[in-house]
């Protein structure tokens, strides 16, 4: 750690690594349900769990991303933050309005609670994903925008690099395709559709590019591989997933409403996504291949390339199996859909913003490189535990996906959904075990900074 | 001067070629001709333009190894696949 | 001349112009394979589009290539000026396709066609203007390579980007090479 002012990027991990626990612990709860209909009824219904669930997951990652991007950015750009305190107070802000908002989730019906924070004013609520009431939103607008403020300043007055642009790109993009959030319009066509501009374009595109810059900084961090060939892998793939990613939102268009030719643009776009996944997952190999120096924080190398080849796994290869319209038009909102958001989720975002922590957490609590060699194997037993059971719980929800699609939609005697759901219960069973070994490594993961503190630091021999 | 005659030249020829192979497309696209016969062979023109393009445009005929062919599979490739199609129903 | 193991130019330009390929290959085979099921309409809207104008956008896309060529050739002789007065013709071939191309889409509009007329027109508009988009980016590309050789930015000793360029413009050109016989010739 080179600046003093890259440290306010601890409180922000912190808090993603706590809202993480809940998102999980929320995941088990529903993961119950799914085979104990009433268990934990009436405190917390499916929906609620769900909701709570979803948002957890997409606030901890934000909190995840700002948090890599106060650290990586000063020290890309090579001086100290614009504005620390800002950072500090956002922070704050966003924590208070964050847990305020899955308390009012989890206390009060959620019509309740869209008459408190008066929702009629201006409607945004209801949506998957975007269940937010309305001030939380405008809050969450503030929050990005004082944040891009901060690191925009930054880089202005520092050294420009290509990872910092990248990573800048990305953000503002995130800002900017929230908005959308706020367009609610009657007409059911024309909500899905600008929904989607912000769930989609959001993961297949300026998500991409935050992931990407990140990586990029890990990679050119632990290996010393020079940066002119990194930002070179980092252009192509930048510009591969905004071709296929932009138009690739035409998948989600299929069936709702939208002119028909989004079948062959959807198609075509979306089935070439994987493209800059794979590229990704090339690359990172090849620069740790490549690498000048053995760095002794092998649990953020190992976090680096599972991101790349899990990003792969989850959003290129799940993705791929359902992106044909053809395809779509039987798995449409089946469980193959959630196996592969499970996995694409994990394996780019969560992973991604796990690596950075793994590498900056360190030295931002004073260690010269790296933890020691115990915390690190903890760490990398946490990472085998998650990283396996995700692959299970992707596994057993697309057995249970591919069964539900032949016995609801495709056989002859198609069933109705509860009586299929009834056939597939033994892969749910299956789910909240690996759901439950999942946890066992998130608990790891976060002992693994709690062990081995007086030990010396692992040195790259020790470390292998 | 070795690469006017090395470089240039070839690629002047190159060029000249395209050019006649382009009218001849359109004549028969100006005609109106039409059957499988007469569609392969326009698609065989255009695989030659695009192969020689590969090889002396982008110079990819002083390369070895993979990248010597890239083109000329993505040709094959593509090339198959619509003959393929054309013959589908004929 | 020795054979090299690479390409020329970047090699990672090469690699973003296969995954353009492969984009345009499963187009051009989506176009072919939908064909087949609607061969009559196909045949019929066909006839609508202008052959002459495809004719001089193809010439003036295989002359910019070749423009390109010529620049090549000017840098490895170090001449930057040489360079960059055929890139500025390549260029100019360039603005000549996308006139052409612009005024044929003024036609159709005009008519009142759009995605959702017919499968065929689904098709020509998509493709060509998928195209027409990378002839755009590829200019982008070729004006950035003009200013960098006008400033005296290559030499003889290192032209790596102008082979960059190139590449990427031949290979636009090489897609279109393909494009035109199927979409407005082979019925
Ligand atoms: C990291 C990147 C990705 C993430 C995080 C992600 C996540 C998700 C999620 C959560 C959903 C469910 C949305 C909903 O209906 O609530 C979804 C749907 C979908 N995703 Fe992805 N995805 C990613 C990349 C991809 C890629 C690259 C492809 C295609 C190759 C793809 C194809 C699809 C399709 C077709 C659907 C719609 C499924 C349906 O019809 O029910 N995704 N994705
Ligand atoms: C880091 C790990 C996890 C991530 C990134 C994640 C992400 C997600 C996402 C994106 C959805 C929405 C899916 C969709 O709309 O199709 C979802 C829903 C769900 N998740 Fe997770 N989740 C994780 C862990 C878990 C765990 C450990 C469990 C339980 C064992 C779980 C159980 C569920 C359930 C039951 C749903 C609801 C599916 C439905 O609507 O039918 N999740 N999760
Ligand atoms: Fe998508």
């Amino acid at each position: 750690m080179k600046y003093e002012s890259q440290k306010v990027a601890k409180l922000y991990f912190i808090a993603a690594i706590g809202l993480f626990v809940g998102q999980i612990l929320f995941g088990l709860i529903m993961g119950a349900q799914y085979v104990i209909g009433d268990f934990m009824f009436p405190e917390i219904p499916f929906n609620v769990a769900r909701m709570v669930h979803t948002n957890l997951l997409i606030v901890w990652l934000l909190f995840g991303f700002m948090g890599a991007a106060y650290y990586l950015v000063p020290e890309e750009a090579e001086t100290e933050l614009f504005a620390p305190w800002l950072a500090n107070l956002m922070f704050w802000i966003f924590l208070v309005a964050g847990a305020a908002t899955i308390l009012g989730y989890l206390l009060v019906p959620y019509a309740t609670l869209a008459e408190l924070t008066m929702n009629d004013m201006l409607p945004t609520m209801g949506r998957e994903f975007l269940e937010q009431p309305t001030i939380t939103k405008i809050g969450i607008v503030i929050v990005a925008l004082s944040f891009l403020f901060n690191i925009g300043m930054t880089i202005l007055k520092g050294r420009k690099t290509v990872v910092n642009l990248v990573l800048l790109m990305g953000l503002t993009g995130l800002a900017v395709f929230f908005l959308f959030a706020f367009y609610n319009p009657t007409n059911l066509v024309m909500d899905k559709y600008y929904w989607w501009w912000v769930v989609h374009l959001w993961v297949e595109g300026v998500w991409e590019l935050i992931l990407g810059a990140i990586l990029a900084f890990i990679l050119i961090k632990t290996t010393g591989v020079d940066r002119e060939v990194i930002e070179k892998w980092l252009y192509i793939i930048i510009a591969m997933t905004l071709i296929t990613g932009i138009i690739g939102t035409g998948h989600h268009y299929y069936w709702i409403g939208a002119p028909e030719f989004w079948q062959w643009w959807g198609s075509i776009f979306s089935a070439m996504e994987p493209i800059p996944f794979f590229m990704m997952t090339v690359y990172a190999f090849n620069m740790v291949n490549k690498r000048r120096r053995n760095h002794p924080n092998k649990a953020a190398v190992l976090w680096a390339l599972g991101t790349a080849v899990m990003a792969f796994l989850g959003a290129g290869v799940w993705g791929f199996l359902h992106t044909l319209a053809p395809v779509n038009y039987y798995t449409h909102g089946t469980q193959i859909t959630a196996a592969h958001g499970h996995m694409a989720f994990y394996g780019a975002y969560v992973m991604i913003v796990l690596a950075m922590i793994s590498y900056a957490m360190p030295l931002m609590r004073g260690r010269e490189a790296c933890n020691s060699a115990r915390s690190q194997s903890m760490e990398m037993w946490s990472f085998w535990l998650m990283t396996i059971s995700m692959v299970f719980i992707t596994l057993f929800l697309t057995g249970a996906g591919i069964l539900q699609v032949y016995l609801q939609r495709f056989s002859d005697n198609p069933m109705d959904f509860m009586v299929v759901q009834d056939k597939i219960a033994l892969f749910y069973w299956l789910r909240e075990i690996a759901g439950l070994i999942f946890l066992v490594g998130l608990v790891l993961y976060i002992a693994s900074f709690f062990v081995g503190k007086s030990e010396p630091e692992a040195t790259v021999e020790l470390a292998k | 001067m070795t690469d006017k005659n090395v470089f240039i030249r070839p690629c002047t020829w190159i060029y000249l070629l395209l050019m006649a192979l382009t009218f001849v497309t359109w004549f028969i696209g100006t005609m109106q001709f039409s059957g499988l016969q007469i569609s392969l062979m326009v698609l065989g023109f255009a695989l030659l333009k695009g192969q020689l393009i590969g090889d002396y445009f982008m110079g990819l005929k002083q390369v070895s190894g993979f990248w010597r062919w890239a083109i000329t599979i993505w040709l094959l490739l593509v090339g198959s696949l619509i003959t393929f199609a054309f013959n589908l129903t004929a | 001349m020795e054979k090299s193991k690479w390409p020329p130019g970047d090699l990672v330009i090469w690699i973003f112009i296969m995954a353009e390929l492969l984009v345009f290959g499963v187009f051009f085979s989506a176009y072919a394979f939908t064909r087949a099921n609607h061969v009559e309409l196909f045949n019929t809207y066909q006839l609508t589009l202008d052959r002459n104008a495809a004719l001089i956008n193809t010439l003036a896309l295989i002359t910019s290539s070749y423009f390109v060529v010529r620049a090549v050739a000017a840098i490895r002789n170090d001449n930057s000026q040489r360079c960059f007065h055929w890139l500025l013709a390549a260029l100019f071939m360039g603005v000549v396709f996308l006139v052409v191309k612009g005024a044929e889409y003024q036609h159709h509009f005009a008519h009142g066609v759009n995605l959702s007329t017919n499968t065929f027109y689904m098709f020509y508009l998509s493709l060509t203007f998928f195209h027409f988009l990378h002839v755009i980016l590829g200019m982008v590309i070729l004006i950035a390579v003009a200013l960098k050789a006008k400033a005296g930015g290559y030499s003889a000793s290192e032209y790596t980007g102008v082979e960059t360029g190139a590449s990427y413009w031949h290979m636009v050109d090489l897609v279109w090479m393909v494009l035109f016989p199927l979409v407005y010739v082979m019925r």
